[in-house]
């Protein structure tokens, strides 16, 4: 589903966020990537949006080059492409059921459709009877829930997670892993960037760790901190 | 249809949100095209005025009459020989009873044309030229004939009033210029500032795969919209002067201040158009910077 091929990233001034990334992410597999602030993972899910472009290497996408894509063909790519951030990212003036129609309204998508598609991921992700409430009546954790309803809402084959509890306690955490265990387990696949060294304990996903914008470690069913060989 | 809704929806959102500046952006235009559209109705009053001479009488040769010596017979000879001139298209001769009708006719309240004896008032020839242009020609030809009294020539203060109107035509396009462009500038920075406002949506409409025209298309209605607005400021402003300007007409019947209705709509729709393509050119400039993917 997302396959690096000796990524590098040097951004304008030098420095370097990615270096040689090789990476073969398959469809409906659930992935975290962990490492200190700086390590590269914002880069490198931001090189998956196309939002930064990489210096070298290559870049697949469901079976497409990303890093050769024409410009214009980019907004297909982030339709395929749900994203979830730590700050929620919701527009303050519109409703719950605004916030997540307007992913859709821009698509151009029906009235009736995108009625009914809110409706349907309002419940899924757990905030029926909250549609029409504002952002700022909602719990950071409920925000969250718009979203990731938002990234949901259209189906994407893949979800982009960076820090989505870094603003969350730790009991709103688990609700919100919950629910990204649910959009995983329908087929979607996962790549989340996070410092929560609780939830990766508690997944037991697969497990990249990066630092210095080098893949140092990659363990299927993995901790946070890699484990001690014990023999 | 939903999109094209959804999309006019936020080409006004933005100018709701920014009003003040919004509205520096369609005075500007209306300044501009104000300034333009007058000037080409100045031109085209000049023009319309000018014609009326083209069409009509070109040079006047007032003649002596018999107290100077000349006889009728004299006049009649210079009039066949004025007739067989190359440049002279057609002659008319006035005599002094016709002459009092006329001056009659132009002061019809005027006591003086009671106290005024019909001899006093020459006789005159009328010509009509082939080319208007070369009434100087023609004049000089006559000034040294012996039955010549006077002769006169509109031309003259006719080629004053269109070299004024020439100045103040390259003022007045010259300032319409500097002003549209100075609107265009206010536009592309109206639509930068409605961008930052806006920078959130802007950002969330890229993550979710909005298509860069999609996410432009407001933007350029907004433009579009502004432009059309101050151009029709403009053409209101210059249907109101004309309204104004025709009032006046009565008072001096010299210049007649009346533009035909063909020519304003024509131009009316022109000046709209124009405000709208620079509309759409200033909020284009306003994106280019702003909306790279």
């Amino acid at each position: 589903m997302i396959k690096l091929e000796d990524v590098t990233k040097v951004y304008d001034g030098g420095t370097v966020a990615c270096s040689n990334v090789s990476l073969n992410v398959a469809k409906g597999e659930f992935l975290f990537l962990v490492g200190a602030s700086g390590s590269g993972k914002s880069t490198l899910i931001r090189m998956l949006l196309r939002e930064e472009d990489v210096t070298r290497g290559t870049i697949w996408v469901a079976g497409k080059d990303i890093t050769t894509m024409p410009s214009w063909k980019v907004p297909y790519l982030r339709r395929t492409i749900g994203t979830v951030f730590q700050d929620y990212k919701l527009l303050p003036n519109k409703s719950v059921a605004q916030n997540i129609a307007f992913a859709l309204e821009v698509l151009g998508r029906p009235k009736a459709v995108i009625h009914r598609q809110v409706e349907q991921v309002i419940d899924l992700v757990g905030l029926t009877g909250k549609a029409e409430r504002l952002p700022r009546q909602l719990s950071g954790g409920e925000q969250q829930r718009v979203s990731i309803a938002r990234a949901f809402v259209n189906r994407p084959p893949i979800l982009l997670c960076d820090e989505p509890t870094g603003n969350l306690d730790p009991a709103t955490s688990v609700g919100i892993m919950r629910l990204l265990d649910r959009i995983n387990r329908t087929g979607t696949t996962i790549v989340m960037a996070t410092h929560d060294h609780a939830i990766v304990d508690a997944m037991r996903r697969r497990v990249v760790g990066l630092e210095a914008g080098q893949v140092v470690r990659d363990q299927a069913g993995g901790r946070y901190e890699q484990e001690e060989l014990v023999e | 249809m939903n999109r094209i809704g959804f999309l006019l929806d936020e080409a006004f959102v933005n100018m709701r949100r920014n009003p003040l500046v919004v509205s520096g952006a369609v005075l500007a235009v209306f300044v501009s095209l104000f300034l333009a559209f007058g000037a080409l109705s100045v031109q085209e009053l000049v023009r319309t005025n000018t014609q009326q001479w083209q069409d009509g009488t070109h040079v006047i040769v007032f003649l002596k009459d018999a107290r100077d010596g000349i006889t009728l017979d004299s006049q009649v000879a210079l009039r066949s020989e004025i007739d067989g001139w190359e440049l002279v298209e057609s002659t008319e001769y006035v005599d002094k009873l016709a002459a009092f009708e006329e001056f009659k006719k132009l002061f019809p309240n005027s006591p003086v044309v009671d106290n005024i004896d019909p001899d006093v008032l020459p006789a005159s020839i009328r010509l009509r030229l082939n080319d208007s242009t070369r009434y100087r020609e023609v004049v000089f030809n006559l000034i040294d004939q012996p039955a010549v009294l006077e002769v006169v020539a509109p031309g003259e203060s006719i080629e004053n009033i269109a070299q004024l109107s020439r100045v103040l035509n390259w003022l007045g396009f010259g300032l319409a210029l500097i002003q549209g462009i100075a609107a265009v500038v206010l536009i592309s920075n109206t639509i930068r500032m409605a961008i930052y406002a806006r920078r959130e949506e802007v950002s969330i409409m890229r993550l979710v795969g909005a298509s860069n025209w999609f996410i432009r298309i407001p933007f350029l209605i907004e433009g579009m919209i502004e432009g059309m607005a101050g151009a029709g400021l403009a053409v209101f402003g210059v249907w109101i002067a004309s309204r104004v300007v025709g009032d006046v007409d009565a008072a001096i019947s010299l210049f007649d201040f009346t533009i035909s209705s063909g020519f304003f709509v024509k131009w009316s729709i022109l000046f709209l158009a124009f405000g709208a393509v620079a509309g759409v050119v200033g909020s284009a400039l306003g994106l280019r910077r702003f909306l790279k993917v």
